[in-house]
């Protein structure tokens, strides 16, 4: 008798909070604060790094919900490092992270899932990212074309140049 | 004194002008600017080349090279001087002249003889072309020795210990200047 009452209370309490917990686990209404990071110094790295770092707030209050990001048909785990706070990094060598404006798709679990099956079926994804996040990388440079010990060099050859001419112009 | 003959006054400044011995006056000017610019390099491998200057060992290497290197350039300055003074009183004794003969008045002018005007002449020459050559051969010989040092301690011997660098490129720089500046032309 106590079991079958348990068994309807189970499923009382399923069907009337149930629908309300998969709302819980989408976002709606995302939007979200972003600070980006990437190399720019190509002499002391061998490699570009990307870090994004974002927070996300949706309208229905919802938080620390897990994450995956999509750059350039890779997709990347997110990680949390704060309250609704997120990071996302990975890196490329420097010739195949040219500069320009990145687009990181972050998905939520069904939205991401969506698009792993498009992609294992091969069609065209057509899932819609929770937010895109802009990274603009303006590329890594190698510091000055012309480094100063040869300019230094260079000023020091002219003095002399000058120095020299004008010696050769007295003892002719 | 060839011939026990006593040298006369004229001889004797013939003589000290074709010497290659210098007043103590240029050679305090050569020595003090010798040693200033072999201190120059104690910056560059300082600051530049991160060498701990105050460390005991480093200050020694530092003071001992800057010695050395202040001799060389020092005799580099007065082999240069020496070639370039004769060389420049010829280009210069036209203007000589006539500054000489304005700043004669008519009467001094009559009274001296000829021997005298040419000797003044000769002096105030003499002086000019000193005065010129020392000036000239310090400016040549620093321009040429920092060349050397930058060369040698940013290219050649880039590679090394701060510190061989250090010794070598002041000493090659100081040697080479000392080296080159015995050339006759």
């Amino acid at each position: 008798m106590a079991s079958i009452l348990q068994a309807t209370f189970v499923c009382v309490f399923l069907a009337v909070f149930a629908p309300h917990f998969s709302l819980a686990e989408s976002c709606i209404g995302a939007s979200f604060n972003s600070k980006t990071y990437t190399t720019t110094d190509g002499a002391l790295s061998t490699e570009t790094v990307f870090l994004v770092e974002f927070q996300l707030s949706c309208k229905n209050k919802i938080s620390n919900i897990f994450l995956n990001a999509e750059v350039d048909g890779k997709q990347i785990p997110v990680s949390r490092s704060g309250d609704n706070k997120y990071q996302v990094s990975w890196t490329a060598e420097h010739k195949k992270a040219p500069s320009g404006t990145y687009s990181v798709c972050i998905y939520d679990e069904e939205g991401f899932s969506a698009l792993r099956k498009a992609l294992r079926t091969g069609e065209e994804s057509k899932v819609k990212p929770l937010i895109t996040v802009p990274v603009d990388h303006p590329g890594v440079s190698k510091g000055p074309w012309v480094s100063t010990e040869i300019i230094a060099t260079g000023i020091a050859g002219l003095v002399w140049y000058a120095a020299f001419a004008t010696k050769k112009s007295i003892q002719s | 004194m060839a011939g026990g003959k006593k040298l006369t006054k004229e001889e004797e400044l013939l003589l000290q002008d074709f010497s290659r011995n210098v007043s103590t006056k240029s050679s305090a000017l050569f020595y003090g600017n010798a040693f200033i610019v072999s201190a120059i390099p104690t910056w560059l491998f300082w600051r530049i080349h991160q060498v701990d200057l105050f460390q005991s060992q480093s200050i020694v290497m530092f003071v001992i090279m800057t010695l050395i290197s202040s001799w060389l350039v020092a005799f580099a300055y007065k082999n240069v001087k020496f070639v370039l003074k004769h060389k420049v009183a010829p280009k210069r004794e036209d203007a000589v002249t006539k500054e000489v003969m304005k700043k004669l008045s008519d009467a001094d002018s009559k009274k001296m003889s000829r021997k005298e005007k040419d000797e003044r002449i000769l002096w105030k020459k003499n002086e000019v072309a000193d005065y010129e050559a020392t000036t000239f051969s310090i400016f040549y010989n620093n321009a040429l020795f920092l060349l050397l040092v930058l060369f040698m301690s940013f290219f050649a011997l880039k590679s090394q210990d701060p510190n061989i660098n250090y010794i070598l490129s002041v000493a090659l720089s100081a040697g080479l200047l000392a080296l080159l500046s015995t050339g006759q032309k």
